[in-house]
């Protein structure tokens, strides 16, 4: 077994509790009256307590089981579940979260407490559903399987746990009992008959009977008249304590007719994943290597194994691909509670509204967007949704939407957020990078470009930066990030109605399929999914366009660079120069080489912080040699050969 | 007399967990850490209670739990396994193989000393 | 993994188990703690565009990891590689990241003891090089011993800083 730190095994589950309690709470704001919620969040509670105990996290036990008991009155229907209960236990859950990662340093939580149990007495005017009816006189009979005594249960035990729930009177049956020669008393032949007073429920007594139900013969019906008079009607706001106790009695088996689904699921630690998907990569480049002395070799038998583990390796990496997958779900249920909070402090009544949930990523990749998401739906909310009355003002519903989609488009995965706000405005864009000297006053840009504008460092047109957008997480941050998972943020706005912001992100993180080419003596790997096409550059093309650097491919005119100068190799170029077509979707370039050398699957390695502002370089990869091959950053090279291109245009 | 129970896990932290709780509960309990270090400590005799998870390396709960039950000596000895809620097919198995009652995981000790005095009687 | 080496004064007093090496006929020493491995020259992969203080990348145990040549650092020449050029591959905590780095050596000599204690600060004036770039000036035999202050060094990523500083400012 592992020797994992049982704390540890502890917070990882309490995380997740507390995060289906939290979106079971929400859920629950938005239908109040709905039971299964309420049972649900109660559950949640629950657990995390016992858990919690379990674990020696004491503190958290006895603050949850506060509201847990606060809850149990909602769920018992003693009061109603209001917005104002909602909120308190959504609070006291931020606090049971920091009893978990910090139990000594979390307080004790008396004012969240103290709000809470607040809450619940101020719903409890309204007449609530009565408590559980309490029939006070019960008919249990009853008999045992065979071998009950031998396998542990205890009649004597049973009958001792229904006398606790009220007077009983007890009449044992020896009817089945065979004659004393025959009769063997590790077997049960016994049954029994019980009338029970107390104010107890059908299940209390079912309860008493649960490790046994399965096998036994049980028939409990209620006896009329004689139900004491003087009992009184329990009040709904009156202790619960009769039916809390009677329904802590016994661990309660879960109703038989709760759908429940199961899963086939295995809890896998994610360092444990990494470590695989690492093994999975140096059997890749394990492979390569075969592949290469197996083509080399004169014998068969080894080609014909290398071409195998080949497949198996090929196939091995798809299955750690999906392995890694995981629906976008989780990420977007976060923000459920982010536009909550975000609602509250902005005074603005904000909707959201998710698409594409099921979509799936990589799990890696979804940890680095979290940050930039948030950072992006914290804008809209911010700065592009107007309060309620400008937007009615304008015509607009009073609620700001918010939409957050996830789809697959081709290898990509392309997430947005678009909101129905004021749209960006292009002219305080401007002026502000006219200030911040990212734009020459006058210069003629396209509207694209103009908005691109807004990922450069330094730039926010927030007139003050409010707690909410301005964390140190700018706009330049989210496309960084974006294009460190080799990815494009694209923007568009139209004014008065709205803007989107996407990105778009390659599937598969970790192994690329790429082209390995040569310039001078070092070697590099494009990403086959960005190549459009393999030309030969002659050296008359090569030669005539010394002024541009332009290729006419199909009559259209593609700008290149030529990488041994953009690499200062020094070296003289081969005589055969080949071109490589490669584009970002919109934008295309062609990078001019010495020597394609074919098809290259392979590992990504990232490059250390020492490295990271070299831009044209997105990671590296270890050849089947043992070499580096660095891996060309597609958007980035484009984006240089559009200057270049500007620039010589400009000058000629 | 007080009442002598087994706990038999391959989790040293549940196994202390039960520990203290039924201590605490005037019960005294001795350790096993798997199925076939259970059965021997069951054998040797003593136990009125044998509280076990299913999922044990050398020899796992519901094996053990076999065995204790061909036995002749330990008829009758109350035995609580541990489970997870969704596990039916779990619970149903070592029903079959002779096991009196369950706990589902995770627990609160005072569910865990209820359980106890539930199938004890005392 | 060790952690790396708290840099402090109370670190600084005792005996440090150190490596000592050479750098343009001057000799360096780092703690023996932060060395994984030292490896005779492997081919290096040149990086465009890379900062001159880490030109190229290796292939270490499967990782791509950076090559620095503190050369630059401390405004020496680069030398042609020789037979007894080494790598020493050190762990060093990078923005709270511990990263792989390999360092360039001209020669490797041995692990020693070294008092960091009886080591002096670096004098403010007399010195060829950035004075926080170096944190202790120890003794090996007559000749001094630099111990460069590395956390230092590549939070500035090595950039040259070479100032003579005159032994005798002019009046």
């Amino acid at each position: 077994m592992s020797e994992q730190d049982p704390s540890e095994v502890f917070r990882i589950e309490a995380r997740e509790l507390l995060e289906q309690i939290e979106q079971g709470l929400l859920d629950l704001a938005g239908r109040l009256g709905d039971r299964e919620l309420v049972d649900a969040v109660f559950r949640g509670l629950h657990t995390l307590k016992g858990s919690g105990a379990m674990f020696g996290f004491d503190a958290l036990a006895a603050f949850t089981h506060h509201c847990e008991t606060a809850f149990d009155r909602v769920r018992k229907g003693q009061a109603p579940a209001t917005p104002a209960l909602i909120a308190a236990v959504l609070d006291a859950q931020g606090h049971m979260r920091a009893l978990v990662e910090d139990p000594g340093g979390a307080g004790d939580g008396e004012a969240l407490l103290a709000a809470l149990h607040a809450a619940v007495e101020a719903g409890e005017g309204a007449p609530a559903a009565p408590a559980p009816a309490a029939a006070s006189r019960w008919r249990v009979a009853f008999s045992l399987p065979e071998d009950a005594l031998i396998n542990g249960t205890n009649p004597l035990a049973l009958l001792a746990e229904l006398r606790e729930l009220g007077a009983c009177e007890v009449v044992a049956s020896t009817g089945a009992c065979p004659p004393f020669e025959a009769l063997d008393p590790t077997r049960c032949h016994l049954s029994w008959t019980v009338e029970l007073t107390g104010q107890v429920a059908k299940s209390d007594i079912e309860d008493v009977f649960i490790f046994v139900m399965d096998d036994m013969t049980l028939a409990i019906e209620p006896l009329s008249g004689d139900a004491p008079a003087e009992a009184e009607t329990p009040l709904p706001a009156a202790d619960a304590a009769p039916a809390a106790a009677a329904e802590d009695a016994a661990p309660r088996p879960q109703p038989a007719g709760e759908a429940r689904r199961t899963e086939q699921t295995l809890r896998v630690g994610a360092e444990r994943l990494d470590e695989l998907m690492d093994r999975v990569g140096e059997l890749v480049i394990a492979q390569s290597r075969l592949k290469q002395i197996a083509s080399q070799s004169p014998d068969a038998a080894l080609r014909s194994v290398s071409e195998e583990v080949e497949r198996l390796a090929s196939e091995l990496r798809d299955t750690m691909m999906v392995v890694r997958m995981v629906p976008i779900s989780n990420l977007f249920g976060r923000f459920r509670r982010l536009v909550h909070d975000l609602g509250r402090e902005t005074g603005k009544s904000i909707e959201l509204v998710t698409e594409g949930e099921t979509t799936e990523l990589d799990k890696t990749i979804i940890e680095r967007l979290a940050d930039p998401l948030i950072h992006v739906v914290r804008n809209s909310a911010d700065h592009g949704l107007e309060t309620a009355e400008e937007r009615l003002q304008a015509g607009k519903p009073a609620a700001g939407r918010i939409v957050l989609s996830a789809r697959h488009a081709g290898a990509d995965v392309v997430i947005t957020v678009s909101d129905d706000g004021r749209g960006i405005d292009r002219a305080r864009v401007r002026a502000r990078a006219e200030s911040q000297g990212l734009l020459a006053p006058g210069a003629q840009v396209s509207d694209a470009e103009l908005l691109q504008l807004i990922f450069q460092p330094g730039f926010s047109t927030a007139a003050k930066v409010t707690s909410l957008s301005g964390r140190g997480v700018g706009m330049d941050v989210v496309k960084r990030t974006v294009e460190g998972l080799r990815g494009v943020i694209e923007v568009a706005s139209t004014p008065g109605q709205g803007s989107q912001v996407s990105l778009r992100i390659p599937l598969t993180l970790a192994i690329i399929d790429g082209l390995l080419v040569r310039v001078g003596r070092g070697r590099y790997v494009i990403p086959l999914s960005a190549v459009e096409e393999c030309v030969e550059l002659s050296p008359e093309q090569d030669l005539r366009s010394t002024g541009r650097c332009l290729v006419s491919l199909r009559d259209r005119f593609v700008p290149y660079l030529r990488l041994r100068e953009v690499f200062a190799t020094g070296a003289p170029p081969d005589p055969h120069q080949k071109l490589v077509v490669v584009s970002t979707g919109e934008a295309r370039v062609g990078l001019v080489v010495d020597q394609i050398v074919g098809d290259h699957q392979t590992v990504i390695k990232s490059l250390t912080r020492l490295h990271a502002d070299v831009e044209m370089f997105s990671g590296a990869t270890i050849l089947g040699d043992g070499g580096v091959a660095l891996i060309l950053d597609v958007p980035h090279l484009v984006e240089t050969g559009q200057q270049q291109e500007r620039r010589l245009a400009a000058a000629g | 007399m007080t009442a002598q129970v087994l706990t038999v896990d391959d989790s040293a932290s549940i196994r202390q967990a039960i520990k203290i709780a039924l201590t605490a509960a005037g019960y005294a309990v001795a350790e096993a850490a798997d199925g076939a270090e259970g059965l021997k400590k069951a054998e040797a005799g003593g136990f009125d209670l044998i509280i076990t998870d299913l999922n044990m390396p050398v020899m796992d709960g519901l094996t053990m739990i076999q065995e204790l039950r061909k036995r002749q000596a330990l008829a009758g000895v109350p035995i609580v396994f541990l489970t997870t809620e969704s596990d039916e097919g779990a619970r149903q198995q070592a029903k079959a193989a002779g096991a009196t009652g369950w706990m589902t995981k995770p627990f609160e000790p005072e569910q865990l000393v209820r359980v106890a005095k539930k199938v004890l009687g005392r | 993994m060790s952690q790396t080496q708290a840099h402090g004064p109370a670190a600084e007093a005792g005996e440090i188990e150190m490596l000592t090496f050479e750098l343009q006929g001057e000799a360096f020493a780092l703690e023996a703690d932060l060395v994984r491995e030292i490896l005779d020259l492997v081919p290096e992969t040149e990086v465009p565009g890379a900062a001159p203080f880490v030109p190229a990348v290796i292939n270490f145990r499967g990782k791509v990891i950076p090559v620095a040549d503190l050369r630059l650092a401390f405004g020496l020449e680069r030398a042609a590689t020789t037979l007894d050029s080494r790598i020493v591959v050190i762990e060093l905590e990078l923005d709270g990241d511990p990263t792989l780095i390999g360092l360039r050596a001209d020669r490797v000599h041995e692990v020693a003891r070294v008092d960091l204690g009886a080591a002096e600060a670096p004098p403010a004036i007399g010195m060829r090089w950035r004075q926080d770039y170096v944190r202790r000036v120890a003794r090996r035999g007559a000749e001094p011993l630099i111990v460069p202050d590395l956390d230092c060094i590549f939070a500035a990523r090595g950039a040259a800083g070479a100032v003579v500083t005159p032994l005798r400012p002019n009046a």
